[in-house]
């Protein structure tokens, strides 16, 4: 199994812990496991509120040696490096399960369209506002689309308005949009139940193809979303 | 004491509630999943009452099929027995094309945006007229698309019974 957790930001340190800890002690999982951490921020000061990290660096290179030293069983690799349209085909390969953990639609969109063309591939890809967010699954098997990709329902996504984070400024990085912790724990809990149930329990993906909650009012909502007639 | 209407139909298999809605007339229900097939089943009277209590009241003779303005004056001049009751028949074209004698009739659908969801009387609305009216509501952002039943539809699209509305709220993007 080789699983990529795209972003250690609040939401991709929130996953790793309980997603590594699953990967290495569940008699479901079989065979070898990879977990590649992705990621080319460095965790900062400002970033402790929301991100668990034991020292100041690059966050996958951190969190991977965090994660090497508690999950043993697991193989753990780091890449210090944004997904970009240059590297994405070294790092996702057929077969992957990738969690998308970042904060910008434009990096959504280039794992979206490269997993278009693959022909198995499972993402599980998740994002909030401050006190709302949704989490979506984008899987392909043998070819065909199972569920919609990350932008058929979503335009904001397939003409991101925002940059990845290797095409912004300093002052762009820096100005970051107030985000909750406890918004983002819940993202990485229903990524969790997603890849569960799709990947474990193998239900139909296309009844919480997207899973909509909202942690002010108390509320989850999976949705129904067949693919797109291409 | 018998199951409830609701317990018998939860026993049956989607594919055997999809069929009663097909003898029932209910459409829409191909792409629903088995609750809200159960939920627009148990709106709807059973036809077999339906058909049998009017049957009993026609062999009776208490009830007549009425023509629309008859009097018991002409009834006299055509010798034939006036009429004492009449019936109506009541079905909406936009709400439900395929409305029967003894169908309920429901003006709520459910209606959804993020996670947020519930049953509004928007049935003969447009759904450009119901983004506006729910807008509030459901927290419905002015460029979100509608899509009825798990299909895109464009904001003239009439809401008919059966229906489910859902409202496209955009991805959250940070993380």
């Amino acid at each position: 199994m080789n699983i990529i957790i795209a972003g250690l930001g609040g939401v991709g340190t929130a996953l790793t812990d309980p997603l590594c800890r699953y990967l290495q002690y569940s008699i479901e999982i079989p065979g070898p496991v990879t977990v590649k951490f992705v990621d080319g921020d460095n965790y900062e000061d400002k970033n402790y509120e929301r991100q668990s990290f034991v020292s100041i660096g690059n966050k996958a290179s951190i969190k991977a040696a965090e994660s090497k030293r508690r999950f043993d069983r697991l193989n753990i690799e780091a890449i210090d490096e944004y997904i970009n349209e240059d590297n994405i085909s070294d790092i996702i390969t057929e077969g992957s399960i990738v969690f998308i953990c970042v904060d910008n639609h434009a990096s959504r969109k280039i794992i979206s369209d490269h997993a278009s063309k693959m022909h198995d591939v499972i993402i599980i890809s998740g994002g909030n506002e401050f006190v709302d967010g949704n989490v979506q699954i984008y899987m392909r098997k043998g070819g065909s689309e199972i569920t919609p990709s990350l932008t058929d329902y979503h335009p904001e996504i397939r003409n991101p308005s925002d940059r990845s984070p290797e095409e912004m400024s300093c002052e762009e990085l820096s100005e970051s949009a107030p985000q909750l912790l406890f918004t983002n724990l819940t993202v990485a809990n229903i990524m969790c139940w997603v890849f569960f149930a799709a990947v474990v329990n193998r239900k139909d993906p296309v009844n919480f193809a997207e899973v909509y909650f909202d942690i002010e009012a108390m509320s989850v909502r999976p949705t129904i979303r067949k693919p797109l007639n291409r | 004491m018998g199951k409830s209407k609701r317990a018998q139909l939860e026993e049956k298999t989607v594919a055997e509630l999809r069929a009663i809605c097909k003898d029932q007339g209910i459409t829409g229900m191909t792409k629903k999943r088995k609750d809200v097939i159960i939920d627009a089943l148990m709106k709807t009277r059973l036809p077999k009452q339906t058909a049998t209590k009017s049957a009993k009241k026609s062999a009776s003779g208490v009830v007549k099929p009425a023509g629309v303005g008859h009097t018991a004056k002409l009834a006299k001049q055509a010798n034939v027995e006036p009429v004492t009751r009449a019936e109506f028949q009541m079905s909406s074209v936009l709400t439900k094309p395929s409305a029967k004698a003894g169908d309920k009739c429901t003006t709520a659908i459910q209606v959804s945006c993020g996670a947020a969801s519930g049953k509004f009387p928007v049935i003969g609305k447009t759904v450009g007229a119901v983004a506006e009216f729910l807008r509030e509501v459901l927290n419905v952002d002015r460029l979100a698309e509608g899509m009825v039943n798990g299909d895109k539809v464009e904001g003239s699209y009439v809401l008919k019974e059966g229906d489910t509305l859902e409202f496209l709220k955009p991805a959250g993007q940070k993380g």
